[in-house]
């Protein structure tokens, strides 16, 4: 016996002055597999075509699926229905700008968020096409993709009640950013410049430690123990230059 | 030459920020350590009346609870204006993490909000606690027994007792997690463990306040 699935979506059109926020209920006969991401293409083509979110690769790689699923942050594409009761509250992330319905702009926050952290890798190394790849040791590679693996879906951002109290907070993503740095070689900035990036109240003394960051996370990114080690790491980078000062 | 502050327009790199983290874990572990042994003094009632006024005339003695106490007061205090910093005090940033904590049902976001409204909470009673303790030395079992007997003071303690533990419990977990500490692996055991540890302070409590409450003085 198939499920009969209930859906309540958050619905709202910013750019329709008639629009007022609310929520729609759909009806779905549940199949078998079903994910989130296609029950809400079905639902667009046979019951709502004006039906608003966002999809593009359906396996958790692009991260343009994430939504609040029944209160929690998480990606629509590799959400199975069958995880879920049958009643179904959907609702667009918090904290990135609504677009409509489920949709939200993700990309306007991670590429503010980017530059003011400096994701990228700072060296006044001459690049040169010609020269084969520098290589790193095996071990130290894989520590920086574990973190590097992150797709920018912003469900830690979401799930933040820092980041939802606070608009200049700049998340799990970008401390996470900043370990992944820290981590690489390649990058020449010295630990005053990290410090200056994220050893504010913006950065990890900010970050109160709810750790809903690291249950959301789809990609299930060794969240906590970064902003553990970028705590202390940070911290102890200000307890010594006190004794710096006086020397 | 008259100085000028240019910090005003162009702030300089301030490590102001993790200094007051620092110390707002430090403080909080202090506090922590001392609310644990607090408890365990106290508890000496059950143990016999004896006892306990034995232990509170050795603090009384060497001075500790004369000076200590103030000291401990003003830890306190520093505590929590180091932690008030993270507090939500605007109505709209109340509102937020509100409706945020709803939304999540996520447990570590809802013990953060335990942690925040305890913490006004014991500033208050706290503050109280400590100036009738210490304004009316010495500490015997029979004071803190009539005190209790009152009926005023029995249900003060009986809403400062789980604050405290509730606070002190949480805060520990999540100076492990923050700092940490604890690793991914270790989480769930050790939020268990501290979950146990203050049920255990807050049965160990109210044995002592009905200890206080049945006590022949």
């Amino acid at each position: 016996m198939s499920r009969q699935l209930k859906f309540n979506i958050f619905r709202y059109n910013p750019q329709d002055p008639a629009s007022v926020p609310h929520a729609d209920t759909f009806l779905l006969e549940e199949t078998p597999s079903l994910t989130l991401f296609i029950a809400l293409n079905k639902l667009r083509e046979e019951q709502d075509p004006s039906l608003m979110f966002d999809f593009a690769c359906r396996m958790a790689i692009c991260g343009s699926c994430g939504m609040v699923i029944n209160g929690r942050p998480g990606l629509a594409c590799r959400t199975l229905t069958s995880d879920l009761p049958a009643e179904i509250t959907l609702m667009p992330l918090p904290v990135f700008k609504l677009v409509g319905d489920l949709s939200v702009d993700t990309g306007t926050w991670f590429r503010a968020t980017n530059s003011k952290i400096e994701s990228w890798i700072h060296t006044d190394q001459e690049f040169d096409p010609q020269a084969t790849e520098e290589r790193m040791e095996n071990a130290l590679a894989e520590s920086i993709f574990e973190l590097e693996r992150c797709i920018e879906c912003g469900c830690c951002v979401a799930s933040c009640g820092t980041a939802n109290m606070r608009e200049d907070f700049v998340g799990a993503f970008a401390l996470n950013r900043m370990a992944r740095f820290i981590m690489d070689p390649r990058d020449k900035r010295k630990d005053a410049d990290y410090f200056e990036v994220v050893g504010t109240d913006q950065g990890i003394f900010g970050c109160m430690g709810l750790l809903a960051c690291e249950d959301v996370c789809p990609r299930s990114i060794p969240l906590q123990d970064q902003l553990g080690l970028l705590r202390r790491k940070m911290g102890f980078i200000a307890l010594k230059s006190i004794f710096k000062r006086k020397g | 030459m008259a100085s000028i502050d240019t910090a005003i327009y162009v702030k300089p790199p301030s490590r102001a920020s993790a200094y007051l983290d620092w110390l707002q874990m430090l403080t909080g572990a202090g506090l922590i350590a001392f609310m644990w042994s607090h408890m365990v003094l106290v508890a000496s009632v059950n143990l016999g009346v004896n006892v306990m006024n034995f232990i509170a005339h050795f603090f009384e003695a060497t001075y500790m609870a004369q000076v200590g106490g103030p000291m401990i007061g003003a830890t306190m205090l520093l505590h929590f204006v180091l932690a008030a910093r993270k507090i939500p005090f605007t109505s709209s940033e109340q509102g937020s993490i509100w409706r945020h904590a709803k939304m999540l049902h996520h447990q570590d976001t809802w013990m953060w909000v335990v942690q925040a409204v305890t913490a006004m909470i014991i500033l208050i009673m706290g503050s109280i606690h400590m100036w009738t303790v210490l304004t009316d030395l010495p500490i015997t079992a029979q004071k803190s027994a009539l005190r209790i007997q009152g009926g005023f003071w029995m249900v003060f303690y009986l809403i400062l007792l789980p604050m405290v533990e509730l606070h002190v419990g949480i805060g520990f977990y999540r100076i492990g997690v923050k700092w940490g500490f604890v690793k991914r692996d270790g989480r769930k055991k050790f939020k268990r463990s501290e979950n146990i540890l203050t049920a255990i302070m807050i049965f160990i409590g109210l044995v002592t306040i009905i200890r206080f409450a049945t006590l022949a003085v």
